[in-house]
């Protein structure tokens, strides 16, 4: 009877420590955060125009 | 909208440092730190070719994906920006950027570093516009006057220009035309010389 027991709490005590060495399969993949930070007053004025028109002017003459 | 991208043409590029130079005084970088640099390949040897490096400002920025703190932002124009009030200057992006392009300033002895320094295509940081604090942090704000940076206006011989990606596209597939053949800086014929 007693036999049992330590046998019974042996298996018990054995698949408890297994247990830790369960290995988990999903992979992290890290997805880019939000921007944390303030907003930048440079996002709600436009220089797209402006800039296009210095590239043409400054940088295609040669 | 468009995706605003520095390009240097290799063939035209004379080692000259001036964009390096012009960068430093246009933005008060601090001392130690480099947002861009010039790269020789083959120096000293016959044929050897510079190219211009800093930022690139990448479509899908690596620095900003391994930032554990989110400091990165990118404005409509393609412009990757970073906040330094936030960056804790991890080195992380430094690690992830394909062009060395993170620099951090010595803070403090034995080689403590500070906030992250990198080139902000001359459009400041998340700072009102102009101003003292955001020179201070960040440097000149160009964009907002509807200037392209200093480093590509002032190339003297155009090898470095900046802008829309597709216009500075047409720009060099033009020069291409023009030459007859692609540079050899990289590419095939570098990769496998004949003989």
């Amino acid at each position: 009877m007693q036999k049992k027991l330590i046998v019974i709490l042996l298996v018990l005590s054995g698949s408890l420590a297994l247990s830790g060495c369960l290995e988990d399969f999903q992979v992290t993949l890290h997805e880019p955060g939000v921007y944390m930070g303030p907003s930048d007053p440079l996002l709600e004025t436009s220089q797209t125009a402006a800039l296009a028109d210095r590239l043409n002017t400054g940088q295609t003459d040669r | 909208m468009a995706r605003m991208k520095f390009l240097c043409d290799a063939e035209r590029c004379i080692e000259c440092n001036s964009c390096v130079t012009a960068c430093k005084n246009e933005n008060e970088v601090p001392w130690g730190v480099n947002r861009r640099r010039v790269v020789v390949l083959g120096d000293g040897e016959p044929g050897e070719k510079s190219i211009s490096v800093a930022c690139m400002h990448c479509t899908d920025a690596p620095c900003a994906a391994v930032c554990p703190v989110d400091c990165f932002y990118t404005t409509d124009d393609g412009i990757v920006l970073h906040d330094k009030d936030l960056c804790i200057g991890c080195g992380y992006c430094f690690y992830a950027c394909p062009f060395g392009a993170p620099q951090y300033p010595q803070e403090q002895a034995f080689g403590v570093r500070g906030k992250m320094d990198k080139c902000t295509f001359c459009a400041g940081g998340p700072l009102p516009d102009n101003t003292d604090a955001e020179y201070t942090k960040y440097g000149r704000n160009r964009i907002s006057e509807g200037k392209l940076p200093l480093c590509a206006e002032m190339c003297a011989t155009k090898a470095l220009i900046a802008g829309d990606g597709d216009t500075i596209a047409d720009i060099y597939r033009e020069r291409v035309l023009q030459r007859g053949t692609r540079p050899q800086t990289w590419g095939w014929e570098t990769a496998y010389p004949s003989g």
